[in-house]
């Protein structure tokens, strides 16, 4: 019994302690909490997606915006990922905690088109005579239906090749022409496996579906029926067309040779790339600043590789569009409105595209003093905005309208997985395109189209 | 994982065990039946009946409800399909691939963990100097959470910088690609899994062996029966009801895991560490896909129930025993 | 001859404890390592641990300095700090106020509601949180503390365990308080949870636990840094770098880590005694 006594004075002195520090915790909280309400504007709530150097400059513009004027005060919230997002929106839409801005990638356009949840950015576009065409017509292709812009694009990325040229010099290998095509790939990532002694692997390319759909884009394929969603609600799938075919033989073959490595994941890929055990690579150009702080002028960048034999169709922008949702008040969302010209002006684009790799997507930022310094800094850093310019918009280059492609990716990848590890290519890509098309026929159904 | 602890219960005298009818109605009975019982019953009880009517048993029945439909983009039930979701999911490769993966990993957790947590408490158990001292260390990641785990982890894992490959390439061996290789982002998660477990299970495992009569192993003593005989004959049979309980308990923490694989794998690499939990949010709260996440749920729902009924009804019996 | 032999023993035994202690040392260590390593990493500048070498003496608190200004770190932990605390108040009462009914109330369907309560025990919060998601958002709640407390106001193992320790109660003290005039109120109040009182804290000190550990259901519901809690908070910080910068990450998982370890190790010796005395009851 005594021992039970004791046992209580002790629980009892730290239950006393932690009931101190709350105290103390909750006049801080307070404190905190008092000084923001303070604050009389009209709050903008904004989600973004955007992590490391992206997320540091996206705060400096906010920053910058709340500073500029007096009327509006952006709070800017992290949500993780874009795969995340879609949902997060569509499932606090109405409710307090819902945001009035957001950033949601290329492929939940249509999705987002559906739910009605947002005021297409077009609306304010007319009523204000906003010149629209500063902003190039290939970046608002993927977020444009029926003539109209549903969402402002803000990130705008192109898949893109990187290769380490200070590698390519030392092994005394022909750097690579600025569109390369998949045998011109082959033939220099054999010979930097073969002069390295196998020391360094050739290449790499993450088992990432955006990378297979841009496969297809560049190569006038369909990923799926109604072009691609364009022209109507897709019932069928594609994973088995025969560029899709040929592109993860070819990297399956690669992989079968050794010169190509599955890194499993992007981070340890860009880490392998930049201590030199890497020969090239393909991601989004939004990786260009940061591998330029590791190589510097070796950093070797091209467009997207083409099918041998094939003139390049172009490849489908990527990155995410600002949307604004409709649940808020009308000075909300004139906030919202003001906030996401802010981020598109000229001057802002420019800063964005040096701070990232995301390509500035305001025309009049080629003018811009920091965009020309890089430029003739690192010439190599115009390559991602030369290939998205030399695209002419079609149906496969202009991203896919289907809802929930987040499903079908993951297949893809699943496939992509198989075929590095030696399954058979086609058997892999059929698996994926079966799974997905029961999806995509089950979606339809429940939402009521067919 | 502390979400476990309730079940510190067997330790404690359990003598009215629910499924062992006696007691409570008799002792009661004794009490004189008061008028305005009825209406203390709905004042102490009711906020608890309300919640758990709400918070548990309506969403089980909703969840049901929306496995037998498929649901539109907003989450709603459209069209009915009877069990066509089950049958969906029992046949579908990466649904049966998610089963093997979750089983893989609890039974491996839980026997490891047993294992484990069963060598520290023998460990602990003797009579040393400073013994306290080691007592205490391998309590220690009871106060661990899930986030502080997954990044002490994810650190010492890590590919090229992570100190087990920095010991693996002292020994002479390559790399090992830990979270990105399936068979081994499964032993990563496993390791983890158990590492942040054991200081619940060795205490009480250690708590067990401390119960144990001393007289028994004087007896073996003279008896000249060996430290092995010992252990096998007289500690394990003592302390099995703990060993089950912690086993069950185990399992069921195990079965939930969620935390750990969104922070290490995120169900990757090729959903080789995509469990059940994972994949119900996945499915749920990534593809929108809410009526199949409802199906996943039920059968997870059901493994679970299984075996805490299994739980329940051996923990009776070794009540009444 | 029997001077050799018991030289031999005592040599033996000093060998065998030598090996035990070998082995504690060794399973210490393993189990240890990784807040070892965590915490001397933390002392460390994130470029040398990004160069795998461990060794460096660059030690400073900059990791921390880090932490503690670029991160909200404190916000999460205060945030944890609140939820839990009123998770665990509200659950012991709530649960205990159940608990009483069911042990000293008489009234219909008592046995059946218990049957029910108990029957909840099996079902998986985790299988639930489709249509608790949807309530929560239709009560308002998304992105408040109270959803990360409403729907933890009680438990059906709570009040399973603290029936287990109310039926303890002598049948003499409860006739007694009826002789005396004691309302339910009163006998609840001033009898029945000072009686219980080893039951309450260890409910307590679990729904504590239960709910600072809570990973899922906050990152559903909540939104914004200003209400994350600590587990989600980690999350957040993890998932922002690009290229993690391990060493502010190291330091604000010590920053997690370290109070409750300490709590952990005044608590432990009680803790333990507590639990071998109800082994031996």
């Amino acid at each position: 019994m005594k021992a039970v006594q004791n046992l209580f004075k002790t629980y009892w002195q730290v239950l006393g302690v932690v009931g101190l520090v709350i105290i103390g915790f909750s006049i801080f909280g307070y404190a905190r909490t008092q000084v923001q309400a303070a604050s009389s504007r009209i709050k903008v709530v904004f989600w973004h997606e955007m992590k490391g150097p992206g997320q540091q400059q996206l705060n400096e513009f906010i920053a910058a915006f709340n500073k500029s004027q007096s009327k509006y005060e952006v709070v800017p919230q992290f949500q993780g990922s874009y795969n995340a997002v879609i949902q997060k929106v569509m499932n606090t839409h109405g409710t307090s905690a819902s945001p009035a801005v957001f950033q949601s990638m290329d492929i939940s356009t249509s999705q987002m088109y559906h739910s009605g949840y947002t005021v297409p950015v077009q609306k304010f576009i007319d009523r204000d005579h906003y010149d629209i065409d500063q902003i190039a017509s290939v970046a608002r292709g993927v977020a444009t239906r029926n003539g109209k812009l549903l969402a402002m694009p803000f990130n705008t990325s192109q898949t893109t090749l990187f290769y380490n040229a200070g590698l390519f010099k030392k092994y005394g290998i022909k750097p690579l022409p600025v569109s390369p095509s998949y045998s011109d790939i082959s033939r220099v990532s054999q010979q930097l496996y073969q002069k390295s002694n196998h020391q360094i692997k050739g290449m790499s390319v993450e088992a990432y579906s955006w990378l297979f759909e841009q496969f297809l884009s560049n190569a006038n394929e369909e990923f799926a029926n109604q072009h691609d969603g364009h022209t109507g609600i897709s019932t069928k799938v594609n994973f088995t067309g025969p560029v899709a075919l040929e592109s993860m033989k070819w990297l399956q073959g690669r992989a079968k040779a050794g010169d190509l490595m599955n890194y499993g994941d992007a981070k340890n890929e860009t880490a392998a790339f930049l201590s030199g055990k890497l020969g090239l690579f393909m991601q989004s150009s939004a990786d260009t600043s940061l591998l330029i702080k590791g190589l510097g002028k070796n950093l070797g960048v091209t467009y997207y590789p083409h099918p041998d034999g094939v003139k390049p169709n172009g490849i489908s922008v990527g990155g995410a569009s600002l949307w604004i949702a409709n649940d808020k008040s009308a000075a909300v969302q004139e906030g919202a409105w003001e906030f996401t010209k802010f981020l598109v002006n000229a001057q802002n684009q420019a800063k964005w595209e040096k701070a990232t790799g995301y390509l500035a997507i305001n025309t009049h930022s080629a003018k811009e003093p920091v965009l020309k310094k890089l430029y003739a800094q690192y010439p190599m850093t115009k390559v991602p905005g030369d290939q998205l310019r030399s695209a002419q918009a079609n149906y496969t280059n202009s991203g896919i309208f289907i809802d929930g492609v987040i499903a079908a990716r993951a297949l893809i990848e699943n496939a992509m997985q198989q075929i590095y590890a030696g399954k058979d290519v086609y058997q892999s890509l059929k698996t994926a395109e079966n799974s997905y098309n029961k999806v995509l026929k089950s979606t339809n159904r429940a939402n009521g189209r067919g | 994982m502390l979400e476990s602890l309730p079940s510190t219960k067997p330790q404690q005298p359990t003598n009215h065990h629910p499924f062992t009818k006696q007691s409570t109605t008799t002792k009661v009975a004794s009490f004189e039946l008061r008028k305005n019982d009825k209406y203390y019953a709905w004042l102490f009880l009711g906020p608890s009946l309300l919640l758990l009517g709400v918070f548990v048993f309506y969403p089980m029945l909703r969840t049901f409800y929306l496995s037998l439909f498929l649901t539109n983009n907003f989450g709603q039930p459209t069209v009915f399909v009877g069990v066509q979701n089950y049958l969906n999911l029992l046949k579908s490769a990466p649904y049966l691939a998610s089963l093997r993966a979750t089983v893989t990993y609890v039974v491996g957790v839980a026997v490891l963990t047993l294992v484990l947590g069963l060598l520290l408490a023998a460990m602990a158990n003797q009579k040393l100097r400073g013994i306290g001292f080691f007592r205490t260390i391998f309590t220690a990641t009871m106060g661990v959470s899930v986030s502080v785990s997954a990044i002490f982890w994810l650190f010492m894992f890590n590919p090229t910088t992570g100190v087990l490959n920095q010991i693996v390439m002292f020994f002479g061996g390559q790399p090992i690609a830990w979270l990105t290789k399936p068979g081994w982002a499964m032993v990563a998660v496993i390791v983890t899994s158990v590492w942040m477990h054991l200081g619940f299970t060795f205490l009480l495992f250690f708590g067990a062996l401390q119960s144990v009569p001393k007289s028994l192993y004087d007896a073996a003593d003279v008896g000249g029966a060996s430290a092995w005989y010992q252990f096998w004959h007289i500690t394990l049979p003592m302390i099995s009801p703990t060993m089950f309980f912690v086993g069950v308990v185990t399992l069921i923490s195990a079965f939930k895991s969620f935390g750990l694989i969104d922070l290490m794998t995120a169900g990757g690499p090729t959903d080789a560490t995509n469990l059940l939990v994972y994949r119900i949010y996945k499915d749920a709260f990534m593809n929108g896909n809410y009526a199949q996440a409802s199906t996943e749920s039920i059968i997870l729902a059901v493994i679970i129930a299984v075996i805490t009924l299994v739980q329940f009804k051996l923990l009776a019996k070794r009540v009444t025993y | 001859m029997e001077n050799v032999s018991v030289q031999q023993a005592q040599r033996q035994r000093r060998l065998g404890n030598s090996l035990k202690y070998f082995g504690l040392v060794l399973l210490a260590l393993i189990v240890i390592f990784p807040f070892v390593l965590g915490l001397w990493t933390s002392f460390l500048p994130s470029m040398d641990i990004a160069k795998g070498s461990y060794w460096s003496t660059h030690l400073s608190l900059n990791n921390y300095v880090a932490a503690f200004t670029k991160t909200k770190i404190l916000r999460y932990l205060f945030n944890s700090l609140v939820i839990s605390t009123l998770v665990m108040i509200a659950h012991v009462f709530f649960c205990s106020l159940a608990a009483y009914a069911f042990v000293f109330l008489k009234f219909k369907y008592r046995d059946a509601l218990f049957y029910i309560v108990l029957a909840t025990m099996m079902l998986p919060f985790e299988a639930e949180v489709i249509p608790n998601f949807t309530t929560v958002r239709q009560l308002g709640l998304l992105n408040h503390y109270a959803v990360m407390i409403i729907p933890f106001l009680t438990s059906a193992f709570g009040i399973f365990m603290l029936r287990q320790a109310f039926l303890q109660i002598p049948a003499d003290l409860k006739a007694a308080a009826d002789v005396e005039g004691l309302s339910h109120w009163q006998f609840y109040w001033q009898v029945t949870l000072p009686y219980s009182k080893i039951s309450l804290v260890t409910l307590a000190a679990y729904s504590f636990l239960g709910s600072w550990n809570q990973y899922l259901w906050p990152m559903l519901t909540t939104f914004s840094d200003h209400l994350r809690p600590v587990q989600d908070g980690l999350r957040q910080l993890q998932s922002e770098e690009t290229f993690n910068d391990w060493g502010m990450i190291q330091a604000s998982a010590a920053i997690v880590v370290v109070p409750t370890l300490i709590v952990l190790l005044i608590g432990q010796h009680y803790f333990k005694s507590g639990l071998n005395a109800g082994a031996v009851k």
